[in-house]
């Protein structure tokens, strides 16, 4: 059985007077999993995350973060999270140091750990300058800083390479991947573009418009991706060329301009290929439309 | 002991904040002009300080502009600079996820002020004995003051200065935690300190929450009289506005 490190029931929630901006979210997060949760501006993504971490109250569902109910045992569940919501939260009069020492006090871990978490995102060299003079990718990264600085179990990120330069954007990836199989850390990050987060994660969520379309692993993602890809045939007499194919067990989807049929093996196209060609059927063309993981996820979301 | 470790966290956070060098200009600067004054005007030094009543004179007039003016205003400016540094940096969503409850932030906030207020006050105090003593240091001929310091008596006005500037800093907070812009509190602050001066004379001046340091200075210079414990009525404005900012501060909807 699957041990789910945030699970939420009928999650709902709605700013006063306005329409719900989340509509019974069932989020499932396992265990040492790095969860992209996806969806454009607007969906709801920081909505609920800001649930998951207390900054909003809870009007509707339930919240369990490492198998406990989330209001009942808050400062516990805390104790093993460490955050970063959209834009960077620093004290812009202290120094990258400062600013984990005001964190370190609260969370009791050792003093070494400041060094250690500075180093891990490449700002111990920062000395006596201020957060307030960091430039956009330095603020992100003392970010990050902030939420592994105690090493937690479960990391929540709201769009966290927002303002990184590629590099930066490749360090970050690299981190969360380290800090996922070396310590097991499950991470929640949200982002608005697949393609930033479809090299780090393991499992997706896929929300718009204050609802879940998809939810599962990226192998689950890639299967509908092939479940979508469609093969055209276009042919000097398409009418024989359906009955041909049909005659050879596949199921044809369309036959208007193009003939077309599911995502079928090489093997299977080249015989198709061979048959049309004995029985005097000119081929003009064979096409594959396979849709990439952005499509699908644009499918989603303008569905 | 969390309450321990949240002061302490808070307590980093004033570091280089214009409110830490409030409570050190603020304390120090009636007693550098009453020190320039005296060594301007040093033909009068002399007199003053073999007076019997050299303490208490100094004392009072080092009181005159803190009381009325300086020390609402630096107050008003100190609480709401403290907790701007949430709304300004864009931080409360970061204290709010931290493992400690909203009781604790709420009163480690307070208690940060609260010990600056202490901090001011033993400043004002030192600043207060250095302008009686460096003037007659510095003008030959002048003799240390013969007169003893009563310290006692001193120690009770700071007390209850102390807890008339109470109910400000709670009220202060309080409009602070609620508003991001910071000209709210700020606003707010000014306007009733204005009203506290304007109704000092009103016989029921003493309603207003912000007239209490000023009224109980013009009670010692006998300037003013009247029957209500301002000291005791401060204190529970003080309670009060602290169990209100309290409760909105813990049933706020949104926490960052």
């Amino acid at each position: 059985m699957i041990s789910y490190c945030i699970e939420t029931e009928n999650l709902s929630y709605k700013f006063s007077g306005n329409e719900p901006v989340l509509k019974n979210i069932n989020l499932q997060v396992p265990q040492g999993s790095i969860y992209g949760f996806l969806g454009p501006n607007g969906a709801g993504k920081t909505t609920t995350l800001r649930l998951l971490l207390g900054l909003l109250k809870k009007q509707q569902g339930e919240i369990k973060i490492f198998n406990k109910e989330f209001d009942a045992n808050r400062i516990s569940i805390l104790k093993n999270v460490g955050s970063l919501i959209e834009s960077p939260s620093l004290y812009s009069h202290l120094t990258a140091t400062e600013n984990l020492e005001v964190l370190q006090k609260i969370y009791r871990c050792p003093e070494t750990r400041i060094k250690e978490a500075l180093e891990i995102v490449g700002l111990s060299q920062t000395g006596n300058k201020k957060a307030g003079q960091f430039s956009l990718g330095m603020k992100q990264r003392l970010s990050i800083a902030i939420s592994i600085l105690h090493n937690p179990s479960l990391l929540i990120l709201d769009e966290p390479t927002n303002g990184l330069d590629p590099n930066g954007i490749i360090e970050i990836r690299e981190l969360l991947k380290k800090l996922n199989s070396e310590y097991k850390t499950t991470i929640v990050i949200s982002s608005h573009l697949l393609a930033e987060i479809e090299k780090l994660v393991t499992h997706i969520g896929v929300i718009n418009k204050g609802n879940i379309l998809f939810q599962g692993t990226l192998d689950e993602l890639r299967w509908k991706q092939m479940h979508n890809s469609v093969i055209y045939f276009d042919t000097s007499d398409n009418e024989k060329a359906k009955e041909i194919i049909s005659s050879n067990d596949i199921r044809i989807l369309s036959s208007k301009e193009w003939i077309t049929i599911p995502l079928v093996e090489k093997k299977a196209i080249a015989m198709l290929n061979q048959k049309l060609v004995e029985e005097g059927i000119e081929v003009y063309q064979i096409s594959t439309s396979q849709k990439d993981l952005e499509s699908i996820f644009m499918d989603f979301i303008n569905t | 002991m969390q309450f321990i470790y949240s002061f302490q966290s808070e307590w980093l956070k004033k570091k280089r904040n214009l409110a830490s060098w409030l409570v050190v200009v603020g304390g120090f600067f009636t007693p550098i002009i009453i020190i320039i004054y005296s060594l301007v005007y040093s033909s009068k030094l002399y007199a003053a300080s073999v007076s019997p009543n050299f303490w208490i004179r100094l004392w009072n007039n080092s009181w005159e502009s803190m009381s009325i003016f300086l020390l609402p205003m630096g107050v008003i400016l100190a609480t709401s600079l403290i907790t701007q540094i949430e709304f300004r940096n864009n931080t409360w969503k970061q204290l709010h996820t931290l493992p400690q409850n909203m009781t604790t932030i709420f009163f480690a906030k307070l208690a940060v002020i609260i010990v600056m207020m202490i901090q001011f006050f033993i400043l004002f105090n030192i600043g207060v004995y250095l302008s009686g003593v460096i003037p007659v240091l510095l003008i030959k001929g002048v003799p240390y003051p013969k007169a003893s310091i009563p310290y006692f008596a001193f120690l009770k006005e700071n007390m209850l200065y102390f807890i008339d500037c109470l109910p400000i800093i709670a009220l202060q907070y309080l409009i602070s935690l609620q508003f991001k812009n910071f000209l709210v509190p700020l606003g707010v602050g000014i306007a009733l300190w204005i009203l506290s001066v304007a109704v000092f004379r009103w016989q029921y001046g003493y309603i207003i929450p912000y007239t209490y340091c000023g009224l109980h200075f013009l009670h010692n210079m006998d300037k003013l009289h009247f029957h209500v414990p301002i000291h005791f009525l401060a204190f529970g404005y003080f309670v009060l506005f602290t169990i209100i900012g309290y409760i909105l501060y813990i049933t706020k909807k949104e926490k960052g």
